[in-house]
């Protein structure tokens, strides 16, 4: 998954020199032997760290493990699921997740593409650009959920509700207020991760022939219908894999929105993410969190498959 | 025609758009930590006032220091960085050049492992640790940060092993040089600059890690990140030091982030996309 055919083209050209066969085995044999004990060491750290908790969580979610109140603690089969069809705040947090992933995704790809389209055609100084853009993705989700809360968006004292009183919009308790603080969280995201998508499509654009535009502008075709037919199906790859990652990333989105919100008022903000950790260490329910983590796992892997399968038939 | 004004314009409006929008907050955080508390509430919000080092010196000494998580995310987090990218060299290496039997598999099974969301894994880790005694050591969290730092480091890497010319290895093999060696001598000195970028990658992101620290963290260890957090709530919200605790804990990741500038395209994607000759 490259956008720079580059210095990868050769290598692929020049074929490997066959060798003969008996001599060939015996060398295979030896490689794969090799490779096997390259391999060994990462390979145990992952079964440790991420495959072995998996398989617990499976089984941690078919018991109902209740710190709080554990009389009748123990074996439930698919009890939690069936208990998180019923649940109305398990749908809702389903929602919001929803909701909160494909708007802040969808604004980050529009907005990154346009400043990078933008930018793209500055031809000095765009290197300040990018340091900023650098800025907020290195920063902990954390401390910026921190900062919008406080020094932004604090009644009386955030910069934001400077703003709005200037304006005459009034102070507002913005995170205090259902669809306010919803909205608010969703632009926090959409605010740290933007840079991302930036970043990438102008590092996609410049590597894109300039040679295909210029033949384009020769022939008089506008503007939009250059971005349609020449720079967007070259940066399909691009937009496929930005989409991927943010999209899966925003599904799990957890820290600036503790930080901000704590995925209230009541759970105005609690999007499933955050509807597992509630119930897991808020309410010590820790066989219903991991029943409800493990259907958060299923559709954060359902939709990374879906994505890879419509990016390889648009290739093909 | 729109030429050359309009181009002027279109980069200027950029320039403010993207310099408001995303400096701004960070800028502010950092005179607002240089501010003494009456000018900090000092409403509206003061833009000329008289600077002091009062909450620094709050939040590297004093009550509400934060050396100490300071301290345990920089060992956490670069115990994280050693390990993942050690077993993630040999394992990258092997992604783009040898033959391996479900070698496709195992690559499968090593991006599906970045993508785990941690809450699914913080569960489990959260039951074991307690019944083992691990909560709030280092090597506790250290171990748990591998989740996400390994294959993270994996991904990578494979690029930068990919883009060596094939040639070298065979010239090293040639000169009856054996494997080993040659993946030491030759091949390793060449993708320096690529494990160098994939280390500060993956610092960064063990540095700003949240969800383990703050259900798997104790009193003693606790990364920086859990520190910043606990100032809202515990007591009345600590403007000066919060704003200074932030900048203290950005600090480490911009000086890192700018350094390794030139591979960000690649670290953001984990390798997925190299970027063009620009970034």
């Amino acid at each position: 998954m490259t956008t720079t055919a580059g210095p990868r083209a050769p290598e692929r050209l020049a074929p490997e020199p066959a060798e003969p066969e008996r001599q060939q085995t015996g060398f295979e044999r030896e490689e794969r032997r090799f490779a096997r004990i390259l391999v060994a060491p990462a390979l145990l750290v992952l079964a440790v760290t991420t495959t072995f908790p998996l398989v617990y969580l499976l089984v941690s979610s078919v018991y109902r493990t209740n710190l709080g109140a554990t009389a009748g603690n123990g074996f439930v089969g698919l009890g939690n699921y069936v208990q998180a069809f019923g649940d109305g705040r398990f749908w809702h947090s389903l929602w919001l997740s929803c909701v909160y992933t494909v708007s802040s995704v969808v604004f980050q790809i529009v907005v990154g593409m346009a400043l990078a389209l933008v930018v793209n055609r500055i031809r000095h100084g765009s290197w300040a650009l990018r340091i900023i853009a650098l800025l907020p993705i290195l920063l902990a989700p954390v401390v910026v959920g921190l900062v919008w809360r406080t020094l932004l968006l604090t009644p009386s004292f955030g910069v934001v509700d400077y703003l709005s009183e200037t304006l005459g919009f009034g102070s507002h308790d913005w995170l205090g207020e259902p669809t306010s603080a919803l909205v608010f969280t969703i632009i926090m995201h959409t605010w740290q991760w933007t840079p991302f998508c930036f970043l990438v499509f102008l590092a996609s654009l410049a590597g894109m022939p300039a040679e295909l535009a210029e033949a384009a502008k020769l022939d008089r075709a506008s503007a939009w219908n250059r971005f349609w037919h020449i720079t967007f199906p070259l940066l399909r790859q691009a937009i496929v894999v930005v989409a991927i990652i943010r999209t899966v990333v925003a599904l799990s989105a957890f820290d600036a929105i503790l930080a901000a919100t704590g995925g209230g008022p009541g759970t105005a903000t609690e999007i499933l993410n955050l509807y597992v950790y509630r119930a897991s260490f808020g309410e010590l329910r820790l066989g219903y969190g991991s029943a409800l983590a493990v259907i958060l796992l299923f559709l954060t892997f359902a939709v990374a498959y879906l994505f890879y399968r419509l990016g390889r038939r648009r290739q093909s | 025609m729109i030429g050359r004004t309009g181009r002027l314009v279109a980069a200027g409006v950029a320039i403010v758009v993207v310099f408001l929008t995303w400096a701004f907050p960070v800028l502010w955080t950092a005179v607002t930590s240089l501010k003494f508390a009456k000018d900090i509430f000092a409403y509206p919000p003061k833009l000329f006032f008289e600077p002091t080092g009062l909450n620094y010196d709050g939040v590297l000494g004093g009550r509400q220091t934060l050396v100490n998580d300071l301290v345990s995310s920089t060992v956490i987090s670069l115990g994280a960085t050693v390990l993942s990218v050690a077993a993630a060299i040999p394992m990258a290496y092997v992604f783009a050049r040898c033959h391996l039997r479900f070698k496709n598999a195992l690559a499968l099974y090593t991006l599906f492992t970045y993508m785990i969301p941690r809450i699914g894994l913080v569960i489990p880790f959260f039951v074991v640790f307690r019944k083992l005694g691990l909560t709030g050591t280092y090597s506790g969290l250290t171990l748990v940060y591998l989740s996400f730092s390994l294959p993270f480091a994996v991904w990578l890497l494979v690029p930068y092993f990919e883009d060596l010319p094939r040639e070298m290895e065979e010239a090293g093999l040639l000169d009856r040089a054996g494997r080993w060696r040659t993946l030491w001598y030759v091949i390793l000195p060449q993708v320096r600059g690529g494990i160098a970028i994939t280390a500060i990658f993956v610092f960064i992101t063990a540095w700003n890690e949240f969800l383990f620290g703050v259900v798997l963290s104790g009193s003693e260890v606790r990364p920086i990140t859990v520190a910043m957090y606990n100032f809202i709530g515990v007591e009345q919200t600590l403007w000066g030091p919060l704003t200074a605790g932030a900048i203290v804990a950005m600090i480490p990741v911009i000086v890192l982030g700018l350094g390794a500038q030139r591979g960000i395209v690649r670290g953001l994607t984990a390798g997925s996309i190299k970027g063009g000759s620009r970034t």
